[in-house]
C-alpha cells in the first residue's frame, strides 16, 4: 500500500468499528480511504438463510445474535425489507443498508515515555497482587484480583498499566457502570499526567483523538474492534455485565485476538472464580489498605416500613437515624429496593432536610447529585442499588431500608457495606440493615464480612 | 410471552376470556412503562376542524419515546400506542395520516405516522401529498396560514363525502392540521376530525 493516507483518520479509526456515515470527517475523505483500501467496509447486519426459509441475523457492531432484538421493516431508503439491531440502537442505528468501517492499514504508533506520578505506597498485599498481575499479563494469562471493598484496587493496577504503556501498548480500563468510570477518570489522569487518556461513556464528549489509555463503560466497547493489548474490567461482577452475554462478547471483540482480559472485583461470582481458577490466575486481598476491618452490619427491625411510607409517615427509627446524621454532619446513603418506594419516601425525607434527594439508574441528575454529596452541598442521598459500588465518600454512613428484599442479595449487601469506612481518616461508620424479617442473604453477607476480617479468602 | 418494547422486561400475562378468544389486544409495553405516559384526552371543537382529540400529555417519558422512535429510528416502537390508537380510531371514519415529504421519509427510512397506524391495525388512506419542506418554526400564525397550501390531494384522487380523521404525532399550533383539513373539505369531506398523540405546550 503505497498511497498516502490522512493520519488523523487513521488515529481516529484504528481499533474502532464505526458507522460509515457518522464519522467526524467529510464523506469524501472517508470515500477516498475506502478506494485506496486503507479503510475496509463491513455490512452492518449479516443475515444468513438457514433451513426452512429461516433467516438468522447478526449485528456486526455489537455482535448481538438474539433474534428477538432484531426488527425487520419496509425501508424507504433501500426500498425493501431491512433489518436493524435494537440492542445497540442508542449508538446510531445499524441496519441492512448501513455500512460499518474499520481501519485496514498500518496501525498508529504510541509513545513509549509515560510518567507514573502516584505518590502512595502499596501495602505488601497490594504489591503482591500487582506483581502477580504483571506476571500473568506477560504470560498472556487472564488474571482476577479479588479484593475487599476499600483494598485499593485501582492503585494495584497502576504499575501493570504503566508497564504496558511504556511498551507502546494500548490499554483499556472498562467498567459496567458510568459512576465507576467517572470516579476513575480523575485518579488516572493524576497518576498518568503525560498519557493520552480518553473517558468514554453515554453522553461523554466525543473527540477525534486516539488515546492510548481508554476508560470506558463496557457498552462503549461495542464501538471497538481488535483495539487493545490488554483490558482490565473493574467491578467485573456488576450488573449488567454479568447479566449480558453480549457485553462479555463486546469486551472480547474490543481486545486484540489472544490478548488476556483481566478482572478486578470485591465480590466475584462463583462462575467467574471457577473460570479464572481454570484458565487464569487469582490474587486475593482481604485487608483494606488502611488495615482496619470491614464494617459489620447491624440489624434493626423496621416493621411494615412500606405501609408506613405509603401512608405518608416515616418510621420513627429511621427519623431518629437521619436526625443523628444531620446533627453529627455525617454524609449518608439510604438504599431502597425499588424506585417507586424511594420516590414515595423522598418528600417525607425532605421534611427533615429539604436538601435530601434521590437518585436511580435513569435519573437525569444522578451525576450532579452524587457530586453534590461529595462536595458536602447536600447531607445525604436516597438511592437504589445503583450506588452500591464505585463511590467513595469519606465518613459516609449507610442504611438499607428493607434489607430483606430479594434485590439485597449477599453480594449487594457486601458491596453496600463496602461504602463505609473507606478512608484512613474515618475507617469506621454505621452500616445498618433496617428490615422486616432477617433473611439468609443478610446472614450470609455478615458471615462473609466476618470471614474476610479474620483473614479468609473468597471461596 | 413477550418483552416490553421499552424496558425489555417480560410482560406478565394475565389470562382472560377475552384474551383466550383473541379479542383482547396484547399490550406491547409493561404496566410500569405504561404508567409513565399520562393520558390527556383533550377535546377541542372548531370550524375548520370539527373535533381535535389529543391522547397524551408531553412529559419526560413521551420525550424519550419520540426521540427513540423518530430520531434513533426504532421502528419497532410504533407498537407502543397500538392499543390506544386502535381503540380511538377503529370504525371512526376514513383515517388520513399527515404525510411526510418524500425526501424526509427516505432520510428517516420510514413514515412514522404510517407505522403507528399499521401497528394499531387500522386501515388508512394516504390521500395527501406534502407540497414543500418549509420549516414552520418562526413564522406568525397569520403568515403560516397565508402561505401556499402545505398539502395537496394526491393526483387522481377523489373523495367521497363522509367523516375523515387526520392523525399526527404532535399538535403544535394547529396550522398543519388546518391546512390538511381545508384540502379535504374542499374535495368534499363533510366532517374532518383530528387525533394527535400529544399537544406541544407553549
Ligand atoms: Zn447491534
Ligand atoms: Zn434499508
Ligand atoms: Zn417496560
Amino acid at each position: 500500500m503505497t498511497k498516502p493516507f490522512d493520519s488523523t483518520v487513521r488515529d481516529f479509526l484504528a481499533g474502532r468499528i464505526w458507522l460509515r456515515l457518522h464519522t467526524p470527517f467529510p464523506t469524501e475523505t472517508i470515500d477516498k480511504h475506502i478506494e485506496s483500501q486503507h479503510i475496509q467496509t463491513i455490512q452492518g447486519i449479516k443475515s444468513q438463510k438457514k433451513f426452512a426459509n429461516q433467516v438468522r441475523h447478526f449485528c456486526n457492531r455489537c455482535e448481538n445474535d438474539t433474534q428477538s432484538r432484531f426488527t425487520t421493516f419496509d425501508c424507504a431508503k433501500c426500498n425493501g425489507p431491512c433489518t436493524y439491531c435494537r440492542h445497540c440502537i442508542k449508538m446510531g442505528r445499524i441496519s441492512t443498508c448501513t455500512e460499518l468501517i474499520v481501519w485496514n492499514s498500518e496501525p498508529p504508533v504510541y509513545p513509549l515515555e509515560h510518567a507514573l506520578t502516584w505518590g502512595g505506597i502499596l501495602t505488601s498485599q497490594q504489591q503482591k497482587a500487582s506483581n502477580e498481575l504483571i506476571e500473568s499479563n506477560n504470560k498472556r494469562l487472564p488474571h482476577l484480583i479479588s479484593a475487599v471493598c476499600g483494598a485499593g484496587k485501582t492503585e494495584i493496577l497502576f504499575e501493570p498499566i504503566h508497564k504496558l504503556l511504556t511498551q507502546g501498548k494500548r490499554v483499556c480500563l472498562a467498567a459496567p457502570r458510568v459512576d465507576v468510570i467517572l470516579e476513575l477518570e480523575p485518579r488516572l489522569r493524576t497518576a498518568f499526567p503525560n498519557t493520552a487518556i480518553e473517558a468514554l461513556y453515554g453522553g461523554s464528549e466525543s473527540t477525534i483523538e486516539s488515546a492510548q489509555l481508554i476508560l470506558a463503560t463496557t457498552h462503549q466497547l461495542y464501538r471497538f474492534r481488535h483495539a487493545f493489548d490488554a483490558i482490565f474490567v473493574d467491578e467485573a461482577d456488576a450488573f449488567p455485565y454479568t447479566a449480558e452475554e453480549t457485553l462479555r462478547r463486546a469486551v472480547r471483540k474490543a481486545a486484540k485476538p489472544q490478548t488476556p482480559i483481566h478482572y478486578v472485583t470485591a465480590t466475584p461470582s462463583e462462575k467467574l472464580l471457577a473460570e479464572m481458577n481454570k484458565t487464569g490466575r487469582v490474587s486475593s486481598i482481604n485487608r483494606r489498605y488502611h488495615g482496619h476491618p470491614l464494617p459489620v452490619p447491624r440489624y434493626d427491625t423496621l416493621w411494615n416500613y412500606a405501609k408506613h411510607i405509603r401512608k405518608g409517615r416515616l418510621p420513627a427509627k429511621l427519623v431518629k437515624w437521619i436526625e443523628e446524621r444531620l446533627q453529627l454532619q455525617q454524609p449518608f446513603l439510604i438504599f431502597f429496593h425499588t424506585i417507586m418506594l424511594m420516590e414515595e419516601a423522598e418528600p417525607l425525607f425532605k421534611q427533615l432536610d429539604a436538601k435530601i434527594c434521590a437518585v436511580h439508574a435513569v435519573h437525569p441528575d444522578r451525576q450532579e447529585r452524587v457530586q453534590a454529596l461529595r462536595n458536602k452541598e447536600i447531607p445525604g442521598l436516597l438511592t437504589t442499588t445503583i450506588l452500591e459500588r464505585g463511590i467513595t465518600i469519606p465518613n459516609v454512613q449507610v442504611a438499607v431500608v428493607g434489607s430483606e428484599q430479594l434485590t439485597f442479595n449477599k453480594c449487594a449487601l457486601v458491596q453496600i457495606g463496602g461504602r463505609v469506612g473507606r478512608s484512613a481518616q474515618f475507617p469506621t461508620g454505621d452500616f445498618v440493615l433496617f428490615h422486616h424479617g432477617i433473611t439468609y442473604a443478610m446472614d450470609e453477607a455478615k458471615n462473609e464480612i466476618h470471614r474476610l476480617n479474620k483473614g479468609g479468602v473468597h471461596v | 410471552m413477550n418483552e416490553c418494547l421499552l424496558c425489555e422486561q417480560i410482560i406478565a400475562f394475565s389470562p382472560s376470556w377475552k384474551g383466550l378468544l383473541g379479542l383482547d389486544r396484547q399490550m406491547n409495553i409493561c404496566p410500569n412503562c405504561s404508567k409513565k405516559f399520562k393520558h390527556a384526552d383533550i377535546k377541542d371543537e372548531g370550524t375548520i376542524l370539527d373535533k381535535i382529540t389529543t391522547l397524551y400529555t408531553y412529559n419526560e417519558a413521551m420525550r424519550e419515546y419520540l426521540h427513540q422512535f423518530k430520531f434513533l429510528q426504532d421502528v419497532q416502537l410504533a407498537g407502543v400506542f397500538a392499543k390506544e390508537l386502535h381503540e380511538h380510531l377503529k370504525g371512526a371514519g376514513t383515517i388520513v395520516p399527515i404525510p411526510m415529504h418524500p425526501e424526509k421519509k427516505i432520510q428517516r427510512t420510514f413514515a412514522h405516522m404510517d407505522e403507528l397506524l399499521k401497528s394499531a391495525n387500522v386501515s388508512y388512506s394516504n390521500i395527501l401529498d406534502k407540497t414543500d419542506t418549509v420549516v414552520m418554526g418562526e413564522k406568525s400564525k397569520e403568515q403560516r396560514l397565508a402561505m401556499k397550501p402545505l398539502f395537496a390531494l394526491k393526483p387522481g384522487k377523489t373523495l367521497q363525502s363522509g367523516t375523515y380523521i387526520l392523525v399526527d404525532d404532535i399538535y403544535t399550533t394547529g396550522t398543519t392540521l388546518c391546512h390538511a383539513a381545508i384540502v379535504l373539505k374542499e374535495a368534499g369531506a363533510t366532517r374532518v376530525e383530528a387525533v394527535t398523540l400529544i399537544r406541544a405546550e407553549r
